[in-house]
């Protein structure tokens, strides 16, 4: 195994881990604040097995698809790491510490950076990437924040106009092909108007899709885990297959709600967050807050059937606390609410045949309730 | 006034409190049965099959008490027992996971200990678990927890000065003191480190101790420790109080590991145990380091005894055989030096 080179130790290059297209904005932050950056290569299979290889069997995939990540990096010679944790107590608040263990025990030389989300938001952020890339400019800084933001904003957008498109598009798959120019037109982009300019030429690209505007499209809700939400590698690519299913998804949890609602203070949030509003319609199921998303996925459900959506995908990693916790609740809430709901647990055993055979019967299963119910 | 303790989880900590509150107030406890395979069986068809052995216990036990006709059920949320430090979320939610998956009629009393938030202290705590029976005399429930620490007190006593925590328990309740150690001096020493839900649940461990009993072993677990020994056991991992529980965990394997007393450590975790299957990890980690024979045992609902008690049987064997051979080597360096010293007083 490598060892990262002694000669070069005044430079720092900088790895974080993946989770779908966070390393967006992130890296556009770093990149601005004068970092030099490694990205390690997307999630993929690989990873999967190195971070399984050194990883305890029973930890959840999160976990596992970071410590490939390091290790990917740290073999093409990073030395700095960065780790998020956010609040919310699970397990997630050990894995710093854990990896970082893990991988000196292989031998890596690195400094590990923690961001921990408890002791202050947008504060800690600046305080952690200033540390990690050495930059005490306080308005490279803010310039990195802003188009970190706008990255955010930028994206999402494209995806909505991908999740909306996919279920209703008459050639299967183009959509698909803007998506993945966005994604890298975004990620080049450097200035916040060079971002606009980016953005405008995407969204002429989606308008020359032909898409059949009337088609019956039933809508899910995607609701879980943060990681494997936002992550397509970990949840085998859900969304997409759902898409082609013919279903158009809803995922629960956006960057931009997520950036909006933890980074910004409290009094300055105009709509209610959504995991107030999650513990608002969970009341009735569950009564405190119990670390991850068991919350709002329960909350989520709710929701769900209040706006009579047609059902509920619940993704988690495999063993995940939080998770267990909440599947153990949703089959009373689905059958007290009347909505139907799927939990999926994913780890690095799970088959995508098997995924995919669950996913075409509950398609077809909430069809059938549609049809019977427009009948009656 | 009745009400139902499910007799595992927080039980195996908490319990002589709780009988001394109540008691004090008036109200009567009624325990679960212990734990049966039918009762494990019953409790695991109810939730998630992924979901960890004690929880699927505890739900067994929530039934056992429904059938006995017993229907207000006392089930605690232990959130978090210091700022910003948690439970595993599968406690925290406890009286809601209950509440979801077992569809019969009864009062759940659901109190929250919570003290990262500012109103969700001890004393409030007592509060909720009471208000549901209609005492609200908050002057009453401070009284009635003095006597609750007086019984867990002398419970810790106990325990702490050696006596096995079924007989602690007993005299605790009877308002008996006895401090003398029901150990049994043995061939080695072993620390058995698990929650004591764990390994004093005879259907989850096994009978271990029985076993370790009959090996002429010695064990000692986290019960035998304050919590001073607990923290100082935490520092020597390196590390600080993530869980609610650790104390148990890394606190007593820290202090035990450092311990030139025991001769091994053996640790018991159930399948799916979120925060064992880390705490373990360091655990193994230091013990390689601390150069500690250790044994890492995993129990779920299908463990068999027989794989069980042979790994418990080679374990022991080892510790004991490694004991004699250095007894040996030392007996043998005297004699060595003893033969030594004579030679050169002959030269002299």
């Amino acid at each position: 195994m490598h060892k990262t080179s002694d000669n070069n130790k005044s430079k720092r290059v900088v790895a974080f881990p993946h989770m779908g297209n966070i390393y967006i904005p992130v890296s556009a932050m770093l990149r601005i604040m004068g970092a030099e950056l490694l990205l390690p290569p997307e999630n993929n299979s690989e990873t999967l097995t190195i971070g399984t290889r050194h990883s305890i069997e029973t930890v959840c995939l999160p976990y596992k698809m970071n410590l490939g990540n390091y290790i990917q990096a740290l073999e093409s010679g990073a030395n700095v790491l960065l780790m998020f944790q956010a609040p919310g107590s699970c397990r997630l608040g050990n894995y710093a510490t854990m990896a970082e263990a893990k991988l000196k025990e292989l031998g890596y030389e690195f400094e590990m950076v923690v961001f921990d989300m408890y002791k202050g938001k947008i504060k800690e952020i600046a305080k952690k990437f200033s540390h990690a890339t050495g930059t005490t400019n306080i308005l490279k800084t803010l310039r990195g924040i802003r188009i970190a933001l706008a990255k955010i904003n930028t994206l999402d957008e494209v995806e909505n106009r991908l999740l909306f498109l996919r279920p209703r598009e008459y050639k299967k798959g183009s959509a698909e092909k803007v998506y993945i120019y966005a994604k890298k037109e975004i990620h080049k982009a450097d200035t916040v108007k060079e971002l606009k300019a980016t953005l405008k030429n995407i969204n002429k690209k989606y308008d020359a899709i032909e898409y059949d505007s009337k088609k019956e499209v039933l809508k899910v809700y995607l609701t879980g885990e943060f990681f494997v939400q936002l992550d397509p590698f970990t949840n085998m690519e859900i969304e997409r297959e759902l898409g082609n299913l013919g279903v158009e998804v809803e995922r629960q949890v956006m960057f931009s709600h997520w950036s909006n609602n933890t980074l910004m203070p409290k009094f300055l949030q105009k709509e209610e967050s959504h995991r107030d509003r999650s513990a608002r319609m969970a009341k009735k199921y569950i009564k405190r807050a119990i670390g991850g998303e068991c919350l709002e996925s329960v909350g989520d459900v709710i929701y769900a059937a209040d706006k009579n959506i047609a059902g509920v995908i619940h993704v988690g990693p495999f063993n995940c606390n939080p998770e267990i916790v909440t599947q153990c609740i949703l089959p009373n809430v689905s059958k007290s609410e009347d909505i139907p709901v799927i939990s999926f647990s994913m780890d690095e055993m799970t088959g995508k045949a098997g995924l995919v055979t669950r996913l075409e019967a509950f398609v077809d299963l909430i069809n059938r309730r549609r049809r019977s119910k427009k009948t009656a | 006034m009745k009400i139902g303790i499910p007799r595992a989880l927080s039980y195996y900590n908490y319990y002589p409190f709780w009988h001394g509150f109540f008691s004090e107030l008036g109200v009567e406890l009624v325990l679960s049965d212990k734990t049966t395979k039918k009762l494990v069986t019953e409790g695991s068809a109810l939730v998630v099959s992924e979901t960890c052995l004690p929880v699927k216990v505890y739900v067994g036990h929530v039934l056992n008490l429904l059938d006995k006709d017993i229907d207000v059920i006392y089930s605690p949320s232990i959130q978090s027992i210091a700022p910003k430090i948690y439970n595993c979320s599968k406690l925290r939610g406890l009286p809601d996971l209950i509440r979801n998956v077992v569809n019969k009629n009864f009062l759940l009393i659901e109190p929250t200990l919570d003290k990262s938030e500012p109103n969700q202290g001890f004393y409030q705590y007592l509060y909720e678990s009471v208000a549901p029976l209609g005492i609200t005399d908050k002057k009453l429930i401070k009284k009635a927890s003095k006597a609750g620490w007086e019984c867990m007190n002398n419970f810790s006593i106990m325990t702490r000065s050696g006596v096995d925590i079924p007989t602690a328990m007993r005299n605790a309740i009877n308002g008996k003191i006895s401090l003398e150690s029901t150990q049994k001096e043995g061939m080695a020493k072993v620390a058995v480190i698990s929650h004591g839900y764990n390994i004093y649940d005879e259907q989850v461990s096994m009978k271990m101790f029985k076993k370790l009993k009959q090996l002429d072993i010695e064990a000692y677990t986290s019960y035998n420790l304050t919590i001073e020994q607990m923290n100082e056991g935490i520092k020597n991992l390196d590390t600080v109080l993530y869980w609610a529980n650790e104390h148990e965990m890394t606190g007593a394997a820290g202090y035990y590991l450092k311990d030139d007393n025991i001769d091994g450590v053996i640790t018991l975790t159930a399948f799916g145990c979120g925060p064992d299957s880390l705490m373990i990890e360091r655990i193994t980690r230091y013990a390689k380091r601390f150069n500690k024979p250790l044994l890492n045992l995993t129990t779920d609902e299908h463990t068999g005894e027989a794989g069980f008690v042979t790994r418990i049987e080679a374990f022991t064997d080892m510790l004991i055989r490694k004991k004699r051979t250095s007894i040996v080597n030392s007996l043998k360096r005297q004699v060595v030096k003893k033969e030594e010293e004579k030679r050169l007083v002959g030269v002299e």
